[in-house]
């Protein structure tokens, strides 16, 4: 006698995708205003000027916006922190962004 | 992620810094977000562990590069995904065996065995609810998915849950939904998991277990539904370990079956019962989900005065044990510690004439730590310059923690007696308690009320 057969369904959910385009990139950093945005952790108070000393070297005229500037962006106020982030990039004329650390 | 998503949006450019072992979790969680193309910066190695001149040369010889890349490279275009199946859709026929394969194949599953959903066993989940299965409960992180009543049905059968278990589901699924909890921090590398505690009169009426080995596999009720939660987060907002990519647990715990508190005793006691410590009515029906990031040892106190008892449970569950995350817990503002009790413990305190308020102020006053033996810990973790004046500073933290700026000052383990828990559990026979600690502003507390069906009563009988 063979084994029952059963027809099974599926156990997830639809996806909601909703795609954004990318902001341009920039030809090169040259000049360009860079703002850096920072979770508190992964060693980022070492990573941060050791990019800004590299790049700094590579690039003429390059200018950071340092990560105090913006606040945490990851712990508890972390939604209003990333809730004025596009205004004060806006204020400070970024070109570019740097976030992390993600580890 | 989030963070870079919004200045992308904004039209500024990103480079997002993450390590190599991150990488797969930062794809995905962009792409659920809306940016499956969004370029990453990866710094190749573990962040924590380099020595400063390996970490300078990384990022002078390798990082800078791909953040120079990132912002300035033109990124390829967004493709769609696969087509998924609809609602109702089969989307596999088989043997018992052939579905099990294919459920594995497709990482459907925790690893054991499920049963079968098929169509009419999911209808016989629907009767117990008077919600339409398309309602949608709320929209899942990481993976951005729905979450219906349809499928809370469809891995209640998976899990092994009885049809009548579903209004304790979708009570649990609206739980984890609320943004109060934090579930798109569920795959963190803390590795915390969610424990379930069930309120009210259908603790007896479904028979899970409030007493011996409440904790342990082995009910039916406790057990199924707890199992349920995890593979609930695995199927929808699509947490999964390897292969999978958005569960980042270093090492993690697994799933917690469902604590349920001894009402009857915490009544004789003349205490709250934790349902209504939670603002429900004594006897109503309620889940609570919450994180437990690890649990104390097993605590034996004895004696016949209260402070004996909480001398003990203070030093054990507070000062040796969620003492090693108390810095953290600063870091995000919230802390949750859980007592559970067995009846026999708590009979002894509240024949003493203590309330649970007195219970909270004693473990609050009495759990210290040293400040800078915490800080150290908080620091290893990744918050590289934590401090607690500065916690305080940033009204994180109560003045409490920064009294002096001396590492070997004793700081409260605890916010305050508000953030600390209590519930009546486990053997009536044996004096023992035990403490789960949460992870901090992740995985919060969130109650829900448990809604029956209006013919609930005649579907019980019939």
């Amino acid at each position: 006698m063979g084994e029952d057969v059963v027809q099974v369904v599926w156990p997830s959910g639809k996806l909601i995708y909703n795609g954004k385009p990318l902001a341009s990139r920039v030809p090169d950093l040259k000049g360009k205003t860079v703002c850096e945005l920072y979770d508190h952790l992964f060693r980022g108070e070492e990573i941060f000027p050791l990019i800004r000393n590299t790049l700094g070297k590579r690039y003429p005229g390059i200018k950071f916006v340092e990560y105090e500037v913006f606040g945490n962006i990851h712990g508890p106020e972390e939604a209003k922190v990333v809730a004025a982030v596009p205004e004060l990039l806006r204020k400070h004329g970024a070109d570019a962004v740097i976030v992390g650390i993600g580890a | 992620m989030r963070a870079s998503v919004t200045v992308e949006k904004a039209g500024i450019p990103t480079a997002s810094i993450v390590s190599t072992g991150f990488l797969t979790q930062g794809r995905m969680v962009a792409q659920h977000l809306g940016m499956r193309n969004i370029p990453l910066a990866e710094y190749p190695g573990v962040i924590l562990t380099e020595s400063k001149e390996e970490l300078q040369k990384k990022v002078e010889d390798i990082l800078a590069a791909h953040i120079v890349r990132a912002l300035t490279a033109p990124v390829p275009e967004d493709e769609a995904g696969p087509p998924e199946p609809g609602f109702r859709d089969t989307v596999f026929e088989g043997t018992l065996d052939e579905v099990q394969e294919f459920f594995h194949d497709n990482l459907w599953t925790d690893g054991l065995p499920i049963i079968p959903p098929t169509l009419e066993r999911v209808e016989r989940f629907l009767k117990f609810t008077d919600r339409s299965p398309e309602e949608v409960i709320g929209v899942l992180l990481p993976e951005n998915r729905e979450a219906t009543v349809w499928n809370i049905a469809v891995n209640g059968v998976m899990a092994g849950c009885r049809p009548e278990y579903m209004p304790i589901l979708i009570a649990v699924i609206e739980a984890i939904a609320d943004p109060e909890f934090r579930l798109e921090d569920a795959g963190s590398t803390p590795g915390w998991e969610p424990l379930i505690v069930l309120s009210g009169t259908i603790i007896k009426e479904l028979d899970f277990n409030c007493g011996s080995g409440v904790m342990r596999v082995g009910r039916q009720a406790n057990t199924s539904v707890g199992r349920f939660l995890r593979l609930y987060m695995r199927n929808v907002p699509g947490l999964r370990i390897p292969p999978g990519g958005t569960d980042k647990g270093t090492i993690a715990q697994s799933f917690h079956v469902v604590l349920a508190e001894n009402e009857e005793a915490a009544g004789e006691l003349g205490w709250e019962t934790f349902g209504v410590d939670r603002g429900f009515k004594r006897g109503e029906n309620a889940v609570t989900v919450r994180s437990v990031l690890f649990s104390s040892p097993p605590t034996y106190t004895a004696g016949d005065r209260a402070e004996e008892h909480l001398e003990t449970l203070a030093e054990v569950i507070g000062t040796r044990g969620a003492a090693y995350w108390t810095g953290v817990s600063a870091q995000f503002a919230k802390s949750h510690p859980l007592f559970v009790m067995s009846p026999c413990v708590a009979k002894v305190i509240a024949q003493n004439g203590w309330k649970k308020k007195d219970v909270k102020e004693y473990l609050y006053r009495n759990a210290k730590v040293p400040a800078g033996l915490a800080e150290k810990f908080a620091r290893m973790v990744g918050i590289s310059n934590f401090s607690f004046c500065e916690a305080v500073k940033e009204g994180k933290v109560p003045k409490a923690y920064c009294e002096s700026t001396d590492p070997n000052r004793m700081v409260p383990v605890f916010f305050g007696p508000e953030w600390i828990e209590i519930i009546v559990s486990g053997d009536p026979g044996r004096n023992q308690s035990r403490g789960y600690i949460n992870n901090q502003m992740q995985g919060a507390p969130v109650s829900k009320k448990i809604e029956l069906p209006k013919n609930w009563a005649k579907m019980r009988q019939g």
